[in-house]
């Protein structure tokens, strides 16, 4: 029998398959779902994997469970190098351009992407909180890595509202990757391609959500599915509140699920018990 | 003078209304929110807010109709979601936004520190930032000839550091969670460094150096409801309790009750 998965899962999933043993990879700003798959990865195919904090808390190798209260702690109580925002920022990701998976609020077909605003910049129907350092490194990595919690027309969009993050350049070979919760995409000939769709989604269901003419690769192939193991890991090793799932809601369902993971933390947590793992 | 230490009131008396502030900690971790309580008591207003990132501290300054313009690469409450106050303002455009990076913010500010008035990156090349930005200024690598951005320094009039521990000089000790604050508190023309105690010399090393440091105060609790690890995690209850108040249009409810505190 096929294991039940669900948005988070698959993605979590796909994110770590594209990770390498000993790559650096970076967790943004609200991304709980990108150090799901991170340490999923580690605790899989890529134990040498290093973590680092882009809000430069630190580079780490040992990893915890998932925390909304206290997601310092794993970052700062055992690092391999503490780092402070600037050294980040400024010495680590041009150098070493770490893998980090970008979280799009709109993509457009040349793979250009939007975090600032929708609308216009001068009278926005809604402001975002900001690309933090999108903007920085998607000129100059040769990666770009995203990922698309709700696959929506209103995410991928003809033309993003504000370019904060560099898709196809022209001239400039790429390695760019979506994964949504419907589909796997790159860039092919500077325009986004559909790659792969997962398990029990159709290219209807795909077309239906996106707001533009979408490429198809030919043959169109299928996502692997998480495997049972790759399940029990995310569900019971690495994020057993479920945080990653924020990421996958909205509106009122996300403030109900927010408010449980909080008091289940709470519960489980007076002191901070949760153990470090080592998968060095 | 070797003894900085003094009460919170008289410290936020050396912010100037329409000042550049810029705003310690990162994220919900280690804010200065004692300090940025007293900013909102005192009604200190017309201000510029900066920060690596901006969250509950300058939601709070926003909402309490103190800030003219705000400069960050990130304003929002992390799993919280959007800072609902920020948010609001800037999309009815009430707000002034000075669109800024991570690299906008290091450059800036590292440039202060060398003392020279750019520091250049290929960042922000392709993007709409130039456009939004047109005080940012490209210029050609003297070297390659490859268009660069220059981005300018950035010198805070005033800036809010919490600190776990402080001596009276200022040296501090910030708990692994560095954030900007080292090159605040040399870039800033007043440092005011508040600090769950003080004492007489500190107890492990320092993550900031004293000489800059204007004023240092003690305020136990200083960063609550945000953490500082490992004193204390975030207060998540708080926090819900803020986005919730918004949420229902009761933030100057929210703000009285919280001034009392």
């Amino acid at each position: 029998m096929k294991p039940e998965f669900t948005p988070d899962e698959i993605i979590a999933t796909c994110i770590s398959r594209r990770l390498r043993d000993g790559d650096i990879v970076v967790q943004g700003l609200s991304t709980p779902l990108t150090l799901a798959g991170y340490i999923l990865a580690k605790c899989t195919h890529a134990p040498n994997l290093v973590l680092a904090s882009a809000v430069g808390m630190a580079v780490t190798l040992d990893w915890k469970p998932l925390s909304l209260v206290r997601d310092e702690a794993m970052w700062l109580d055992r690092p391999l190098r503490r780092m402070n925002f600037p050294s980040i920022c400024r010495e680590i990701l041009p150098t070493l351009e770490p893998r980090e998976f970008l979280r799009p609020a709109q993509v457009d077909p040349r793979g250009h992407f939007n975090n600032v605003c929708i609308g216009d910049w001068h009278r926005p129907r809604l402001r975002l909180p900001g690309c933090g350092g999108i903007a920085d490194i998607t000129p100059i990595y040769r990666r770009v890595e995203l990922y698309v919690p709700r696959h929506d027309a209103r995410v991928f969009v003809p033309a993003v509202d504000f370019v904060s993050g560099v898709g196809h350049i022209p001239d400039r070979p790429r390695d760019w990757y979506l994964v949504s919760d419907l589909a796997t995409f790159d860039l092919h000939e500077g325009q986004v391609r559909l790659v792969s769709l997962h398990p029990g989604v159709s290219l209807d269901d795909v077309r239906a959500r996106t707001g533009f003419p979408l490429r198809v690769a030919s043959p169109l192939s299928e996502t692997p599915p998480p495997t049972a193991e790759e399940l029990r890991l995310l569900r019971e090793e690495i994020d057993p509140l479920g945080i990653r799932k924020l990421e996958t809601v909205g509106g009122a369902a996300r403030a109900q699920l927010l408010k449980e993971i909080i008091h289940r933390e709470m519960q489980s947590q007076r002191r901070d018990s949760r153990p470090y793992t080592t998968t060095q | 003078m070797m003894d900085k230490t003094c009460s919170l009131a008289q410290a936020i008396r050396a912010i100037a209304p329409g000042s550049l502030l810029a705003i310690g900690g990162l994220m919900l971790h280690r804010r200065p929110m004692a300090a940025v309580r007293e900013i909102i008591r005192a009604r200190i207003g017309d201000l510029t807010l900066l920060g690596a990132t901006l969250g509950l501290d300058a939601d709070l300054l926003v909402g309490a109709g103190l800030a003219r313009r705000v400069r960050t690469c990130y304003f929002g409450l992390e799993a919280f979601g959007l800072a609902p106050m920020f948010t609001r303002a800037a999309s009815a455009g009430t707000l002034e936004l000075v669109e800024e990076t991570e690299t906008s913010i290091a450059c800036g500010l590292r440039a202060t520190l060398a003392r020279v008035g750019f520091v250049a990156s290929p960042a922000w090349l392709g993007t709409d930032f130039l456009r939004v930005r047109p005080d940012v200024r490209t210029v050609a690598d003297p070297y390659t000839g490859e268009t660069c951005v220059a981005f300018p320094a950035i010198a805070p009039d005033a800036a809010l550091i919490h600190a776990l521990e402080a001596d009276p000089m200022g040296n501090a000790i910030l708990g692994g969670n560095l954030a900007v604050d080292w090159e605040l508190s040399l870039a800033a023309r007043t440092v005011i460094v508040t600090a769950e105690r003080i004492v007489p010399r500190l107890s492990a090393e320092a993550d900031l150096l004293g000489q800059r440091v204007t004023h240092v105060v003690a305020a136990p609790n200083g960063a609550a409801p945000t953490s500082c690890h490992p004193l204390y995690p975030l207060d998540a209850q708080a926090i819900l309790a803020y986005v919730e108040a918004c949420a229902s249009d009761r933030f100057q409810e929210y703000l009285s009750a919280w001034l009392q505190t």
